[in-house]
C-alpha cells in the first residue's frame, strides 16, 4: 500500500465526474432537448426524414451508444494516467467483495 | 401436419437443446456461481446477456407495432428504454460493482446499514419481478402454441417448465451463457426480416438507411388522404406527457433489478464499463431496426391493402384476419377497403412480415425460434432475481445466516422453480391487469430504487432513515398518481398513468434527502465506503486518506 496525496485522489474523481457530466448533458441535450423543441425542427429534413423523428428513432440512439463507448475508453485513459492497473484491480476486487 | 409445422418444430426442438446442453455444461457448483456467475463474465459477453436479459418478447414482438401505430409518440419508448443505460453506466453500475455483493437489495441493506430497507428492496423486487415475468410466459405460451397449432395453455406450460429446468440447474452462470445464446438467436431472427423487406422495397439491402425514402412517400399519401402525418409529434399525448414517459422508461431501467444484477457478474468497474457499452450496442441493433419495421409495414398496408377491392386483398390478411389481429371491414359499403376502414393490432407488424415478404418457411421458423429467445431470456433473469432475492436477501441474511453452501443452493434452486411454476400457472389465465402493472413496473422502479441507488452511491450523507422514507413515499406517490390519472381522471400537464415515475422519482428523492439531513448522519464506516466508490478498485478510501494497493506491504488499519 503507498498513501496517495489527496489533491490527486480529489483530481481523480474530479475528472472522471465531471466527464460524466459532460456526457449526461449531450445525452439530454439529443432526447429530452429535441422533444422540446420538435415542432421547429420538423421543418429541418435528414436523409428524408424530418429531424425531430430522425433524431428519435436513430440520432439519439446512436449519440447513447457513442457516448458509452467513448466513457470506457476514455475512462481507461483516465486510470493509466493515474496509475491504476486493471490487472492489481481484477484481483483486488476478486479478493475484496463479499462472497458469503 | 404441413412442412411449415415441421420447420418451426425443428427450430424451437433445437434452440430449445441448446439451451439445455449450455445449462448442463455450465451447471452452478458455489453459491457465487449461481447468484453472479463467480464474477469472471468478459465485458462483451456481458453485454449480449444484458440485451438478452433486457429485450422481452413485448419488445421483439410488440415495439415496432407501437412505432407504427402511434407514429412519432411511440418513439419515447425507443429513447427511453435505451437512454436508462447511460443513467445505469455513468452512475451506478461500476460503483455498485465495486461494492461488490450478490443482490440489489443487499447493496441497499448492507449501504444504508439496515435490514428493514434490506427486506423492504427485496419484497418490491419479488413483486416487479414475478408481474413482469407473467408477461413473459404468456408470451411464450402465445408463440408456442401459433407455430405449433397447439392451445397455449399447453405452451405456457412447456415454457415455464423448461425456464425452470434450466435457471435452477445453471443459476446465473448457466443463465449467463444461455443468454449468451439466446442473444445470437433472437437478433437474427429480428434483422433477417427486415432487411429482406428492405431490398424488396428499396433495393438497398440497409434498412436503417433506406427507410427514410418510405416516410417521404409515406408523407405523400398521408396528405393525399388528408390524415395526421405519420411524423407529425404529439398527436397521442401532451409534449409533456412525451418527456415524463421517456424519463419513467430512463429511471425505471437504471433501477430494475434483474438488469443491474448483471453488472455485478463482471470482475472490475472497467469491465461494468465496457458491458454497459457492449449492451447498448447489441440493444440499439433491435431498436434501431423497430422504426424501419414500422416505416415498412405501414407502407405496404397504405399501398398493397388499403385502396384494393375488399374481395381481392393479398392473400396472406386473411390468416391475420382470422386471429383477429387484422380487421377489414368495408364500412363505406364502396367495394374498396379505405385505409381508415383497416384496424392493425401492434403484434402483426413483426410476426406477419415473413409472409408479407414472402420469405418462406425457414424464416418463419427462426421468426418463432426468435421470439421464445426474447420471452425466455427475460424471464430466465427474472426468476433469477426472485430467487435471489427470497433465498439470498430474506432466507440467508434474515432467517438463518448458518446455513451451508449446498443448503442455500439447494434453497436458490428451489424458489427458481417454484416461481417459475407460480408465473406459468397465473399465465395460463392472465389477469386483464397484468399488461398494466407491467407498464407501471418501470414507473414502481423509477419511484423506488432509482433514488435508493442514486443516492446511496452518491451521496455519503443518506441514512437508513432516509432511504426507507424515500423508497415509502417514492411507492406511494407513484401508485397515487397511476390511480389517479387511470381511474380518477386527475392529471398535470396531461401525463398519464405510464408517466408517473416523474413524480415518484422526484418524491422520494425529496423525502430521501430531507429525512435524512434531519436524523442522525450513517457511521463513519458507511460514509467512508460511499467515499471509496469514486475510486477503482486499486484505490482504498481509510481513515480520510486514498491509498493505492501496489501489491506491497498492507498497513494494518487503525
Amino acid at each position: 500500500m503507498k498513501k496517495i496525496d489527496k489533491k490527486v485522489a480529489d483530481s481523480y474523481f474530479k475528472t472522471r465526474t465531471t466527464l460524466i457530466m459532460i456526457y449526461l448533458a449531450i445525452g439530454a441535450i439529443v432526447s429530452y432537448g429535441v422533444v422540446l423543441f420538435a415542432e421547429p425542427l420538423s421543418e429541418i429534413t435528414f436523409n428524408g426524414i424530418p429531424l425531430h423523428y430522425y433524431m428519435g428513432a436513430q440520432g439519439a440512439v446512436l449519440t447513447f451508444i457513442i457516448l458509452l463507448f467513448v466513457n470506457a475508453i476514455v475512462s481507461d485513459k483516465v486510470d493509466k494516467k493515474y496509475g491504476i492497473d486493471e490487472a492489481r484491480n481484477e484481483s483486488i476486487g476478486s479478493g475484496k467483495t463479499v462472497d458469503h | 401436419m404441413d412442412t411449415q409445422f415441421l420447420v418451426s418444430l425443428a427450430f424451437i426442438l433445437v434452440t430449445f437443446g441448446l439451451y439445455i446442453g449450455i445449462a448442463v455444461y455450465n451447471q452452478a457448483k458455489a453459491t457465487s456461481d449461481f447468484y453472479v456467475a463467480g464474477r469472471g463474465v468478459p465485458p462483451i459477453y456481458n453485454g449480449m446477456a444484458i440485451g438478452a436479459d433486457w429485450m422481452s418478447a413485448a419488445s421483439f414482438i410488440g415495439m415496432a407495432g407501437t412505432v407504427m401505430v402511434m407514429g412519432y409518440d411511440g418513439l419515447g419508448y425507443i429513447m427511453g428504454w435505451t437512454g436508462g443505460y447511460l443513467l445505469l453506466t455513468f452512475l451506478m453500475a461500476p460503483q455498485l460493482r465495486k461494492y461488490g455483493r450478490y443482490t440489489v437489495p443487499e447493496f441497499i441493506g448492507d449501504r444504508y446499514g439496515s435490514n428493514l430497507a434490506r427486506l423492504i428492496a427485496a419484497v418490491a423486487t419479488i413483486i416487479i419481478s414475478f408481474t413482469y415475468s407473467i408477461g413473459q410466459m404468456s408470451g411464450s405460451g402465445v408463440v408456442i402454441g401459433r407455430l405449433l397449432e397447439v392451445d397455449y395453455r399447453i405452451g405456457t406450460i412447456i415454457g415455464a417448465c423448461l425456464i425452470a429446468f434450466y435457471s435452477a440447474l445453471g443459476g446465473m452462470k448457466g443463465i449467463t451463457w444461455t443468454q449468451v445464446a439466446q442473444y445470437c438467436v433472437l437478433i437474427t431472427a429480428y434483422l433477417v426480416p427486415v432487411i429482406f423487406m428492405a431490398l424488396q422495397l428499396t433495393n438497398n439491402p440497409l434498412p436503417w438507411i433506406s427507410y427514410g425514402s418510405i416516410i417521404e412517400e409515406m408523407r405523400v399519401l398521408d396528405r393525399e388522404l388528408g390524415i395526421s402525418e405519420y411524423v407529425v409529434p404529439f398527436t397521442e399525448g401532451t409534449k409533456w406527457q412525451f418527456l415524463a414517459l421517456m424519463f419513467t422508461l430512463m429511471a425505471g431501467t437504471a433501477g430494475l433489478p434483474h438488469v443491474i444484477v448483471r453488472f455485478y457478474t463482471v470482475s472490475t468497474m472497467k469491465a461494468a464499463r465496457w458491458s454497459g457499452a457492449w449492451a447498448l450496442l447489441f440493444i440499439g441493433l433491435l431498436y434501431l431496426s423497430a422504426p424501419a419495421y414500422a416505416a415498412f409495414s405501414r407502407f405496404i398496408l397504405m399501398t398493397q391493402v388499403a385502396g384494393s377491392p375488399i374481395n381481392q386483398l393479398p392473400a396472406w390478411t386473411a390468416s391475420w384476419v382470422d386471429t383477429g389481429m387484422l380487421q377489414v371491414a368495408d364500412t363505406s359499403g364502396d367495394g374498396i377497403l379505405q385505409w381508415q376502414e383497416l384496424q392493425i393490432a401492434n403484434d402483426i407488424v413483426v410476426m406477419a412480415t415473413p409472409e408479407i415478404a414472402n420469405l418462406g418457411v425457414f424464416v418463419i421458423g427462426l421468426m418463432a425460434a426468435g421470439a421464445m429467445a426474447a420471452a425466455l431470456s427475460t424471464a430466465g433473469g427474472l426468476m433469477i432475481a426472485i430467487s435471489a432475492s427470497l433465498s439470498h436477501d430474506i432466507y440467508f441474511r434474515s432467517i438463518n445466516p448458518n446455513a451451508s453452501d449446498k443448503k442455500r443452493l439447494a434453497v436458490g434452486r428451489w424458489s427458481i422453480v417454484l416461481a417459475s411454476l407460480a408465473a406459468g400457472v397465473i399465465a395460463l389465465n392472465p389477469p386483464g391487469a397484468i399488461t398494466q402493472i407491467v407498464a407501471w413496473a418501470f414507473a414502481l422502479a423509477s419511484g423506488s430504487f432509482f433514488p435508493a441507488l442514486l443516492l446511496g452511491v452518491w451521496w455519503k450523507r443518506s441514512n437508513a432513515k432516509g432511504v426507507i422514507a424515500g423508497m415509502l413515499v417514492g411507492l406511494s406517490v407513484t401508485l397515487g398518481y397511476i390511480f389517479a390519472a387511470k381511474y380518477g381522471g386527475f392529471t398535470i400537464l396531461g401525463i398519464i398513468d405510464t408517466g408517473a415515475g416523474v413524480f415518484g422519482a422526484s418524491a422520494a428523492i425529496i423525502a430521501n434527502v430531507a429525512v435524512s439531513l434531519a436524523t442522525k448522519p450513517p457511521s463513519q464506516k458507511i460514509q467512508e465506503e460511499v467515499i471509496d466508490l469514486r475510486y477503482p478498485e486499486q484505490m482504498t478510501y481509510r481513515d480520510g486518506e486514498v491509498w493505492l494497493d501496489d501489491g506491497n506491504d498492507v498497513p494494518p488499519s487503525k
